[in-house]
C-alpha cells in the first residue's frame, strides 16, 4: 500500500525538513515533533552540496547537515527509524539526482522501498526521467511531478499523464522560500492542472504563515500546501536554542494546520 | 569512417550532457534550444556575428610560429593560436557576442553571467555595454580577491558585480547563484554561460560559437604548412577554448588532441581541479559529465592557481571525447604552470594567462627533445595581465605600489 494513494480530498499538509539538520540526533527530534502533528506528508530533504534550486535557508541547512559528515546512508537510516508509529503520514524524499545516481538507482530504490511512498527529484525533468521512473514504478514509489508557472498547458498535460501521489505546483518562479505569492495566478494555473489530472495538486514555495495557508485554501482550487523554508528559518532567529526552536516549530505547525 | 555528429537532439554526447534542471527552467531551455536552431540557419544573424568578429573583436586572430619556444623545446614546431589578442584579452568574447545576439532575438532585457577568472565576466560586461543591456555578474569572493583588475574592468563597463560567499567562493558557486537568479527571473533574463558546461543547449551552443578558433586555425595552418598539425593542445577548465579549437578537427583522425587540466597541488592531492584525471561521472549544473565528488555524490571543492580552471566539473563533450579516446587529458600542477608562464614571457615576448600556461607547461614537459619534425597548435586563449598580481605573489615579487 502507498499512503500517498489515500490522501484526503482537501487541506493536505506537507512539511519539508532537511535530514541531519542541525545534527543527526537533533534532526530526529525535529521529525518526531513534526510527526506528532500528524501531517499528511513529510518531505525528507537529502542535503546536497550544490542545491541550485534552493534558496539561502535550505542551502544553509544543507551546509550545516553536511558539515557533520552526514552520509546518504545516515539520512536513509534516520527516515527508516521514524517509520514505526508514523500512522497515516506518507514519507517522501526530496533530493537532487546526483545523490541517487552515486548511490546507484536500483540500490537506492531497494533501500527505501519499505518506508518511502514518493520521491521528488528536483533536477530530473520529464525529458530525463524514463529509466528512473521505470524502476520506481516497479517498486510502488511515486515519482512526484513538479509543475512551474513556466510550464504551459500542452507541456503540463504531457507531464501529468500518469501523475501519481500528488502534483507539486511551484507557486512562484523563484527558488524555495522566496518571492511574494500571487493568488489569482496560482488559482488560474492550479485550476488548469485540476482539469488535467485527478491527482491532488499541492502548492509549494513561499508559504510562510497561517494567512498564506488559509488564502491558498480559500482563494484557490489547490488541494493542499507544502511548507519548507519557513519551518527551517526559525532556527536561525536570534537567541534561538534548540529547545526554543522545537517549541516554536510546534506553535508554527499548529498555526498552518487549517 | 563515421562522421562526428554529437550531440543528439536531447543534448547527449554519448551518455554525457542532457538537461538536469528544475521544471522552472525546462520550458526556457527548450525555447532557447529552438531559438538557437533557428539562428543557425539565419544568414542575417551569421553575418552580423561575423562582422562583429572582424571589426569589434579583431578576428581572425593570428597563428604565430613560436620559433624561440620551439628551439628551446628542441622538438616539434609550435604554433600559437593567439586568441589572447582578441578584444578583452581572451577567447570568451567570441561566445558572448553570439549569445547576446541571440538574447536580443529572443527579446530578453536583462543579462546575467558567472565568472571565475573574470575573463568571461569582462567579455559579458563588454557586450552588454555594446548592446545597452543591464548586466549582473556573479563572482566568488575568493576570485574577486585574486582577479582585482578584471573586477575593476567589469565595473568600468557598467556591470553590477555580485559577490558569492557560499561554498568555495569560486566559479562553481558563482554558477549556482547565477542559476538561482535565472530561476527567479526566468521571464526577462538571459543567462550567458561562459563555458561548454551547463544544461543543453549550452555545451553545444558555446562550442559552436567558439569553434571559430579551430576553423581559423585549420585554415591558417594549412596555408603555411600545407598539411594538418600533428597535435592540438589546449587547457581545459569547463573547456570552451579547447572545444573551440578541437571541434573543427574532430574528423581529422590523424590530428592528435590533448586537453590539459589544472592539477593544482597535484592530481593525487585534495587540492586539484583535474576533473577527468581525478573525477568520476556525475551531475553538476544541469549536465552529466566528469565531476570531482565524494562517495556520496557531494561535489568537492576544486583548487587551482588559475581562477579560470578552478572548477570541479568539465563540459560533457570533453568527457565523451575522453571515453571514446578521441582526445587525451593530462594534469599540470600550479608550480609547473607558473614556470611555463615565466618561460613563455621571456622566450616569446608574450605574457600568457595562467590558464593557457597549463597547456604550455604540458607542451614543454611532454615534448622536450622529442617528436622532432612534428607540428603543434597550442591555443593561447588569454593574456596574462589579469594574473600579474597572483603570479607576482606566487613567485615572490612585491608588486604593490
Amino acid at each position: 500500500m502507498n499512503k500517498l494513494d489515500n490522501l484526503p480530498k482537501k487541506k493536505i499538509l506537507s512539511l519539508f525538513m532537511t535530514c541531519g539538520f542541525p545534527s543527526l540526533s537533533q534532526s530526529k527530534k525535529i521529525f518526531q515533533e513534526m510527526l506528532s502533528h500528524k501531517p499528511n506528508i513529510i518531505e525528507f530533504g537529502l542535503p546536497f552540496s550544490d542545491p541550485m534550486a534552493d534558496g539561502p535557508i535550505i542551502q544553509e541547512s544543507s551546509k550545516i547537515a553536511l558539515k557533520s559528515k552526514l552520509s546518504t546512508k545516515h539520512s536513509l537510516n534516520l527516515i527508516k527509524s521514524l517509520k514505526k508509529g508514523s500512522g497515516n503520514t506518507a514519507f517522501v524524499i526530496m533530493c537532487y539526482l546526483n545523490t541517487i545516481q552515486k548511490f546507484g538507482v536500483k540500490k537506492f530504490t531497494n533501500e527505501i522501498k519499505s518506508f518511502v511512498d514518493g520521491i521528488i527529484i528536483v533536477d530530473l525533468p520529464f525529458e530525463e526521467e524514463a529509466s528512473i521512473k521505470k524502476i520506481l514504478d516497479k517498486n510502488n514509489i511515486h515519482l512526484i511531478k513538479l509543475i512551474s508557472p513556466m510550464t504551459n498547458k500542452k507541456r503540463s498535460e504531457k507531464l501529468l499523464k500518469d501523475a501519481k501521489g500528488f502534483v507539486y505546483y511551484i507557486s512562484a518562479t523563484g527558488i524555495t522560500g522566496s518571492n511574494k505569492l500571487d493568488y489569482s495566478e496560482i488559482n488560474k494555473n492550479v485550476s488548469l492542472l485540476k482539469k488535467q489530472t485527478k491527482t491532488p495538486v499541492l502548492v509549494g514555495f513561499g508559504i510562510k504563515s497561517r494567512k498564506d495557508a488559509l488564502a491558498i485554501s480559500n482563494k484557490t482550487k489547490a488541494d493542499g500546501i507544502i511548507i519548507g523554508s519557513a519551518l527551517i528559518k526559525k532556527y536561525f532567529e536570534k537567541n534561538m536554542n534548540f529547545k526554543k526552536y522545537l517549541s516554536s516549530l510546534n506553535k508554527f505547525i499548529k498555526q498552518v494546520k487549517i | 569512417m563515421k562522421k562526428y555528429n554529437e550531440p543528439n537532439i536531447l543534448g547527449r554526447f554519448g551518455d554525457y550532457g542532457g538537461m538536469y534542471v528544475s521544471e522552472t527552467l525546462m520550458p526556457l531551455l527548450i525555447d532557447l534550444d529552438q531559438s538557437y536552431q533557428k539562428i543557425q540557419k539565419d544568414k542575417k544573424f551569421q553575418k552580423e556575428l561575423s562582422d562583429l568578429f572582424k571589426n569589434y573583436v579583431g578576428r581572425p586572430s593570428s597563428l604565430h610560429y613560436a620559433k624561440n619556444l620551439s628551439a628551446y623545446i628542441n622538438g616539434p614546431k609550435v604554433y600559437f593560436k593567439r586568441d589572447e589578442l582578441n578584444h578583452t584579452g581572451a577567447h570568451k568574447i567570441n561566445n558572448c557576442l553570439g549569445q547576446i545576439l541571440l538574447a536580443k532575438k529572443m527579446g530578453k532585457t536583462r543579462i546575467i553571467a558567472e565568472t571565475g577568472a573574470g575573463q568571461h565576466g569582462v567579455a559579458t560586461a563588454t557586450v552588454c555595454a555594446l548592446f545597452g543591456l543591464p548586466c549582473h555578474i556573479y563572482m566568488g569572493s575568493k576570485d574577486i580577491e585574486r582577479q582585482k583588475p578584471n573586477v575593476f574592468r567589469m565595473k568600468l563597463l557598467g556591470a553590477n558585480i555580485i559577490p558569492v560567499e557560499s561554498g568555495s567562493k569560486s566559479l562553481k558557486d558563482a554558477m549556482n547563484e547565477a542559476l538561482r537568479d535565472w530561476i527567479k527571473n526566468v521571464r526577462d533574463t538571459f543567462y550567458i554561460i561562459g563555458s561548454t558546461a551547463g544544461p543543453h543547449p549550452y555545451p553545444k551552443m558555446v562550442r559552436d560559437f567558439q569553434s571559430v578558433i579551430g576553423r581559423e586555425a585549420r585554415e591558417q595552418f594549412l596555408k603555411v604548412e600545407k598539411k594538418l598539425p600533428d597535435y592540438l593542445i589546449a587547457c581545459v577548465g569547463g573547456g570552451s577554448n579547447a572545444m573551440g579549437l578541437f571541434y573543427p578537427f574532430l574528423n581529422d583522425k590523424k590530428v592528435n588532441i590533448i586537453g590539459v587540466e589544472a592539477a593544482g597541488k597535484g592530481p593525487k592531492t585534495d587540492q586539484t581541479a583535474a576533473t577527468m584525471t581525478s573525477g568520476t561521472p556525475g551531475i553538476l549544473h544541469g549536465s552529466y559529465s566528469y565531476v570531482l565528488q565524494d562517495n556520496d555524490g557531494q561535489i568537492k571543492e576544486a583548487h587551482s592557481i588559475s581562477a579560470g580552471l578552478d572548477y570541479p566539473g568539465v563540459g560533457p563533450e570533453h568527457s565523451y571525447l575522453k571515453d571514446i579516446k578521441r582526445a587525451k587529458y593530462y594534469g599540470v600542477t600550479d608550480k609547473e604552470a607558473l614556470s611555463a608562464f615565466q618561460l613563455c614571457s621571456k622566450l616569446e615576448g608574450i605574457i600568457p594567462a595562467l590558464e593557457p600556461s597549463h597547456a604550455l607547461a604540458y607542451l614543454i614537459k611532454a615534448f622536450k627533445n622529442k617528436q622532432k619534425g612534428k607540428t603543434i597548435i597550442l591555443n593561447l586563449c588569454g593574456r596574462g595581465d589579469k594574473d600579474l598580481f597572483t603570479a607576482a605573489k606566487a613567485i615572490g615579487f612585491d608588486a604593490d605600489e
